[in-house]
């Protein structure tokens, strides 16, 4: 039983725990990032799943990882590189495919010979959903002051939020007030007239969320994608070199050239609370590690039902923190290739293998995905998001092979019965059944393939419920209500215990911002 | 293995012209610009002189079939474009155009184009950007039918003083009695065309609408009858310097569409653009935009749409107070410079050209009242040499240059 | 917050604009559009401010939502609305008792059939002791929160009310001291209700039925009787978010869970007309308004179908914002966008009535019974809605009136896919009866006679878009501020001196009567 003295402790290395790490190292704190796995990454790794095909496990694309963040932390001097992923196409069930392109005038092209009017639309809707992502921006990057309080910090939060709310125009506030609280397939069926464009829109709106395209609240998490950044240029989504895997290494790079101790295999068991404060962690092995502070980035039922005992807060905050909406609603199907599929729709080796391939030809296909969901089952076809790794970074795979990567919603974590082998089997063959029909060689150029439910992302990467965000991106449980009511600052009830990952504002996707601000916060609190 | 295309999938390229087998064999430079989602040939020299030349003296054809045409027809036709537009469609007559701008409901330019009567319940109308989504929206509880022609309609203009002996010679019907702002059906090569006396370069000149179908032989045609008076393929770079010398603005060079901005300020007006006479307040009923405009007409407008030129002898002494000879851009230059009164900045120039023509240097400029009355000295910010420099430079009344012929 | 009673200022009796005005020939200052309770109201405190009020109703009586159809059927069918509970400030204010309104004060129980043969029986009471026994049956835990739960609920719905009750402003653009420091006032009543309160209330609106009753009770029946409150009157189903939102603005409605007794509807509507007509008001009924005559961007009167003209200065609307703007006014009068955008306003009806004529032995309890056995049953019913289908098994709401049981039944969307109108008449008419003789068998046997109401019966009769009885569905992005559009909810529109005080502005959907109080506040505050 070995004890060690920090500064700060951060529990998990997933992208926000690094993060965390790496701002109060460069305050010049003493800092170590307990990882319960052998690797770091959290949901953000790169693993060789089968020998030489390496996948990003779980988190694919990059884009939400604030500008702010990679400037800060140098991470391209650390080896992160983003590569452009440049297009979306949906096969539809007419043979015929919907391509959005990365460039404006192809774009429309394409739109144009399926409807000319939507085609226009689609324009406007970009410049309309660009605005908003951008007038929405500060809040982001604001700590949620508690409406309740009238602490000095949070009246100045408000009063952030009053002048933000009033520099807005007219159409800005239209637009953000609608999609706060619009269900994704209403915003989408006030624009366009296109199955195909209106489901594959409406897709980005339930990624992560236990929701169909038709319920209210559905249309912000859609906003929350268009929030992507990749050099000032909005919307843009990327593939970073070496997988997601590559984000997260370049970042704790970065927090060992900074002074941060990672160590892996160290699995936390409890927050150590000595005279009403955070006072260090307990391993499962027994190690004990002392600290000022305790920074948690596992998600907020680890954080605060498991690693700490109940008795340290207040019963509100246990009953909302039990009330927490975790439910996983995603799974991955990651393919090892001996080829590229072919889709009948665009044959041959072309721009649809660079970009992403997305199976929502409608709103009625991704909802009645939805319906399968919601009663306990799989969706027998459902939406997904497919990705070549292999094409936009050569690395991937071996010589000639490829690696393909599916996202694939709903798998829901709560299935009839509870998930098997023989439910995963049968779910990963639902998805290869899916894509066979709009590409047929699909079978025959399987080498290998990982099929990963919410259970597995729960049981490998530590997410309890399996949810992307590590919680949903309800209505309910964002921005000052996120992780709970009076905490959304990431300071917790117990003294010295903090909490900076996806389970805080602003949520989820590779984003960085809560491990930032969660750290910011920390070292607020040190300067009183 | 699936092999890797060698060629872009058809559907994976920008879009053609329907006289793109004869200018890309002309188009020596391969300089293809973007133009409403096709590929525009820049030029077809290697230099501009001779194609703006043509369009000074004899007679230019450009391909303008990117531009935007949409065809409004029904018994509510009138009454749409009367909704849209700004002007007093009740008093466009069969067979006449109407130049005009039209506006959101804040009375901010959404793109300019031209308005011509076909029939009594038939109009077509050109834009810049596509509006097939701004008419549908309008056309809201009219009984009317909305169809973009673009692709199906190929355009040539052609201009110059010698267009008119060209199409003389080359239509079915003189026209001679085609006055400035009219359109008259006609023939080429036995092929129906409607004609119309308009164009974006302030000269003598005509805009040739056609069946797709009929392109090449119709551009044959033209090019055969007008040798003798030195019919010139022209792209439109040469295009652009001379529509700058009319004084005649682009969408999203010299304005930004209201749709298109991100900031209020990046909004302009009819009025400010110099259209107010496009504004037909007195008209009854509402139009899109017509409080606003209403507004601005009371109180005024706070920026105004002007001509500058440069002072030569300035622009000569910044040169050579580093030794050199004045450098002249070769083109026109869509650059921002700043225009300075007294030290402070009161506009910005967006699009400046050397005009062959006037051997001045000029530009197209939004200049803050009360500065831009005519007449009033400003100074135009140059880079001389990699450091800001000052030249001296006027107000001036648009357009710069407007030929005797141009309207006879 | 009450009225002036004495003429305000706009009004002085020697100011010489006055005086010429006077001088006209008899004229009107206002007309309102449709003779339903917001018309009425609105007309009401119209005319009591000294207006000359004009009420014109396309039907042969006035009444709207507070009648029947009184088509000369065998037997006449009760009101839409089971019960009308107008707030108790329009009562006061236009002295409702004096033209002889009794308002409902029993509340009725709320009852559903369980499983085993009993019921669940419901009074909205903290201290009801049937009703704790009744849940207590089921589960001690939720008999034990019961209490706190009615407690928590009638909070909830006061500050809902209080809420409605406050104008909207247009935003950003708030007129401080008339708009803000009222707006500023219901922010104080939301803090004063305490932190836990506060977030609750917060928390709640945006959830789905199932988040919502989950967080109270546990014991199936309670939860699916209560989630279907929260979809009671809407296109949405239980796990559609913004249920909570719903089941809020029901209980204000009703003061709780089962409709009051006492009065019926129509009375309110007697009551009313002799309000405008105590005050100089005229209501002139079989009067359809074809349209709202405009100049210039002004309105000026109104045109009957007969075609005679009526002036006046202004004109407010009590039809829906739909029905109004692009049908009274007309698409070519109002801005483009704005006329797309109120053609996405969501109306999307799918309630239909279901009288039946009985002999009085139909075996229902007294009150409101509700046939909603589990949350997924809720869910599924609307299903159905999303594709355009009648619920194979639907969520029923039945009271009774004497022998007549009237039934709520959903879902019956407006636009079918498969059928039309005709013939699902008759399905909806079976399903019905079926469905409630499953739980209450000697209903079946007492049946004499059905009628029904459909959607298109809705919109035809009634004059409803799309059949929807709240004027536009009370989904999150079209309540408050966002009623009937971000912008535009303080009543006003494109259209000068034309004005909306249906339902489908803020404080509607069904009978409370704030939108017609509301409404006349502005306009008077507008005109001074």
């Amino acid at each position: 039983m070995a004890s060690y003295t920090f500064d700060a402790i951060v529990i998990g290395a997933g992208h926000n725990g690094l993060i965390a790490a790496c701002y109060l190292a460069r305050a010049g704190r003493k800092v170590v990032v307990l990882e319960r796995r052998d690797i770091v990454g959290g949901a953000a790794v790169t693993e060789e799943i089968f020998p030489g095909y390496r996948f990003s496990e779980f988190s694919y694309v990059v884009s939400l990882l604030r500008p702010e963040i990679i400037r800060d932390l140098e991470l391209p001097r650390h080896g992160l590189k983003i590569l452009p992923l440049p297009s979306t196409v949906t096969p539809l069930d007419n043979g015929d495919y919907l391509a959005g392109w990365d460039d404006h005038d192809l774009t429309r092209r394409e739109i144009y010979r399926h409807s000319p009017l939507d085609a226009e639309a689609y324009d406007e809707y970009s410049r309309v959903m660009a605005r908003a992502a951008k007038a929405i921006k500060p809040i982001i990057g604001l700590v949620p002051p508690d409406p309740s309080s009238l602490g000095w910090r949070d009246l100045k939060g408000l009063l952030k939020l009053g002048r933000f709310g009033a520099s807005l125009s007219e159409t800005e506030l239209y637009r953000i007030s609608k999609l706060v609280t619009q269900s994704s397939a209403d915003l989408l069926e006030e624009w366009f007239e296109l199955d195909a464009l209106k489901g594959t829109k409406a897709a980005s709106g339930i990624i992560g969320t236990f929701l169909g395209p038709r319920s209210p609240g559905t249309a912000y998490v859609l906003l929350h994608h268009y929030m992507g950044e990749i050099d000032g240029a909005f919307r843009a989504w990327g593939f970073a070199k070496n997988g997601t895997g590559g984000v997260t290494a370049a970042i704790a790079s970065s927090a060992r050239a900074l002074g941060v101790e990672i160590r892996t295999g160290a699995a936390v068991d409890k927050v150590v609370v000595k005279g009403g404060r955070a006072a260090g962690v307990a391993l499962a092995n027994g190690d004990e590690y002392e600290a000022k502070v305790v920074l948690s980035a596992a998600d907020p039922k680890r954080s605060f039902l498991q690693f700490v005992d109940p008795q340290h807060f207040p019963d509100e905050f246990v009953e909302a923190l039990r009330n927490f909406r975790v439910r996983g609603s995603s799974g991955k199907v990651n393919i090892a290739l001996s080829e590229l599929p072919q889709f009948t729709c665009l044959p041959g080796e072309g721009p649809l293998h660079r970009g992403a391939v997305s199976i929502s030809p409608s709103i009625d296909y991704v909802e009645r995905a939805y319906d399968d969901a919601k009663y306990g089952q799989f969706s027998r076809q459902p939406y997904m998001d497919i990705i070549f790794p292999s094409m936009i970074d050569r690395d991937m795979a071996p010589p000639g092979h490829h690696v393909m990567s599916c996202f694939v919603q709903y798998a829901p974590y709560d299935i009839e019965g509870g998930w098997d082998d023989a439910k995963r089997e049968a779910f990963g063959e639902t998805v290869i059944a899916t894509i066979e029909k709009y590409a047929p060689n699909i079978r025959r150029a399987i080498v290998g393939k990982q099929v990963i439910t919410p259970k597995d992302i729960e049981r490998i990467a530590g997410i309890t419920g399996g949810n992307i965000f590590h919680g949903e991106l309800l209505l309910h449980q964002l921005f000052f209500l996120r992780p709970a009511p009076q905490w959304a600052d990431f300071r917790t009830p117990l003294p010295g215990y903090y909490f900076g990952a996806a389970g805080a504002h602003p949520g989820g996707g590779v984003m960085g911002a809560a491990g930032k601000m969660a750290a910011e916060e920390v070292l607020q609190d040190w300067r009183k | 293995m699936p092999e890797p295309s060698t060629v872009h999938h058809p559907l994976y390229q920008l879009k053609r012209t329907p006289f793109h087998a004869r200018t890309s064999q002309l188009c020596l430079p391969h300089n293809w610009r973007r133009w409403g989602g096709c590929i525009a040939a820049g030029s077809y020299d290697l230099g501009l002189d001779r194609e703006y030349w043509a369009i000074r003296n004899h007679a230019a054809l450009i391909d303008v079939s990117p531009l935007m045409k949409y065809e409004i027809e029904g018994p509510d036709a009138a009454r749409l474009l009367d909704k849209v537009i700004p002007r007093n469609v009740q008093k466009l007559a069969v067979g006449q155009v109407y130049y005009t701008a039209w506006c959101d409901d804040d009375g901010k330019m959404l793109d300019d184009g031209t308005v011509t009567r076909l029939d009594e319940q038939r109009y077509r109308l050109t834009a810049a950007e596509p509006q097939l989504r701004w008419l549908a929206l309008n056309a809201v509880g009219f009984d009317v039918r909305v169809r973009e022609l673009t692709e199906q309609v190929a355009a040539l203009s052609l201009q110059g003083p010698k267009s008119r002996p060209i199409l003389n010679r080359c239509c079915g019907t003189p026209v001679d009695d085609l006055r400035y702002f009219r359109m008259a059906p006609n023939t080429i090569d036995g092929r129906p065309v409607t004609i119309s006396r308009t164009g974006y370069t302030g000269d003598l000149g005509y805009e040739i609408w056609m069946d797709a179908a009929d392109a090449l032989p119709i551009w044959d045609s033209l090019l055969r009858d007008g040798h003798d008076h030195g019919i010139t393929p022209c792209g439109i770079l040469a295009m652009d310097m001379a529509r700058v010398e009319a004084g005649l603005f682009m969408l999203d060079v010299d304005y930004t569409a209201a749709h298109h901005a991100w900031i209020g300020g990046q909004k302009s007006s009819p009025y400010e653009m110099g259209l107010g006479w496009t504004v037909a307040l007195d008209k009854p009923g509402y139009f899109v935009g017509r409080r606003a405009l209403e507004r601005e007409q009371r109180e005024g407008s706070t920026y105004r749409f002007v001509g500058i030129e440069v002072d030569w002898e300035s622009l000569e002494r910044a040169y050579a107070s580093v030794g050199l000879p004045p450098q002249i851009p070769g083109m026109a230059v869509r650059g921002s410079l700043p225009i300075y009164r007294a030290g402070r900045q009161v506009g910005y120039a967006s699009t400046s050209t050397w005009s062959p023509l006037l051997k001045k240097y000029i530009a197209l400029a939004h200049v803050e009242r009360p500065h831009f009355e005519p007449g009033t000295n400003v100074t135009i910010e140059i880079t001389v040499e990699h450091r800001r420099r000052q030249a001296t430079a006027r107000v001036v009344a648009l357009p710069f240059y407007e030929p005797e012929w141009k309207k006879k | 917050m009450t009225l002036p009673s004495t003429p305000s200022p706009g009004l002085r009796p020697n100011s010489p604009a006055v005086v010429a005005e006077l001088k006209m020939p008899a004229h009107v200052d206002v007309i309102v559009v449709g003779a339903g309770h917001n018309g009425l109201i609105a007309g009401a405190y119209l005319a009591r401010a000294g207006r000359k009020v004009l009420v014109l109703e396309a039907r042969d009586f006035p009444g709207g939502q507070l009648s029947g159809p009184r088509d000369g059927a065998s037997f006449d069918a009760p009101a839409l609305y089971p019960a009308a509970l107008v707030r108790s400030e329009v009562v006061r204010e236009l002295e409702l008792d004096r033209f002889g309104w009794q308002a409902p004060t029993a509340p009725g129980p709320y009852v559903t059939a369980l499983p085993d043969g009993g019921v669940l029986h419901l009074a909205s009471s903290a201290t009801d002791a049937a009703t704790l026994e009744s849940i207590r049956r089921l589960s001690s835990r939720d008999a034990a929160r019961w209490p706190e739960f009615v407690a928590f609920m009638d909070r909830a719905a006061a500050f809902l009310d209080a809420a409605y009750a406050t104008g909207m402003p247009r935003l950003p653009a708030v007129d401080w001291r008339a708009e803000g420091l009222p707006l500023a006032a219901l922010g104080w009543k939301l803090r004063r209700l305490g932190r836990r309160d506060m977030f609750r209330v917060i928390r709640s609106l945006p959830m789905t039925a199932v988040e919502f009753t989950e967080e109270w009770f546990e014991a199936g029946p309670l939860k699916a009787a209560l989630g279907a409150l929260a979809v009671h009157g809407l296109t949405l189903g239980s796990m559609s978010a913004g249920g909570g939102y719903n089941f809020v603005h029901q209980w204000l409605l009703r003061g709780g869970l089962g409709h009051r007794t006492g009065a019926g509807p129509q009375a309110l509507g007697d009551a009313l007309v002799r309000a405008v007509q105590a005050h100089e008001g005229e209501v002139r009924t079989g009067a359809a308004v074809a349209q709202i005559l405009v100049e210039r961007q002004r309105a000026v009167g109104v045109r009957l179908v007969n075609g005679e003209e009526i002036r006046a200065r202004t004109v407010v609307s009590a039809a829906d914002p739909r029905r109004t703007l692009l049908g009274l006014v007309g698409a070519p009068e109002l801005p483009p966008e704005f006329v797309w955008h109120t053609r996405s306003i969501r109306m999307r009806g799918s309630v239909a009535k279901v009288h039946v004529l009985t002999d009085g032995h139909h075996g229902l309890p007294a009150g409101t019974t509700v046939v909603a056995p589990t949350l997924q049953y809720l869910e599924r019913a609307y299903d159905a809605a999303k594709y355009g289908e009648v619920s194979t098994n639907p969520y029923l709401e039945a009271t009774t009136h004497g022998v007549v049981v009237s039934i709520h039944f959903q879902f019956a969307p407006y636009a079918l896919r498969h059928e039309d109108w005709t013939s699902a008449r008759a399905t909806v008419e079976r399903r019905a009866v079926e469905t409630l003789a499953t739980h209450f068998p000697k209903f079946a046997a007492s049946i004499r006679e059905v009628r029904s109401i459909t959607p298109p019966d809705l919109e035809q009769q009634w004059g409803l878009t799309e059949g929807d009885l709240n004027h536009g569905q009370l989904i999150l992005d079209q309540v408050f501020f966002m009623r009937p559009l971000p912008g535009w909810s303080s009543h006003a529109t494109p259209i000068a001196g034309l004005y909306l005080c249906g339902s489908g502005v803020h404080g509607g959907g069904g009978i409370s009567g704030h939108p017609g109080r509301n409404a006349a506040r502005a306009i008077l505050r507008h005109e001074r």
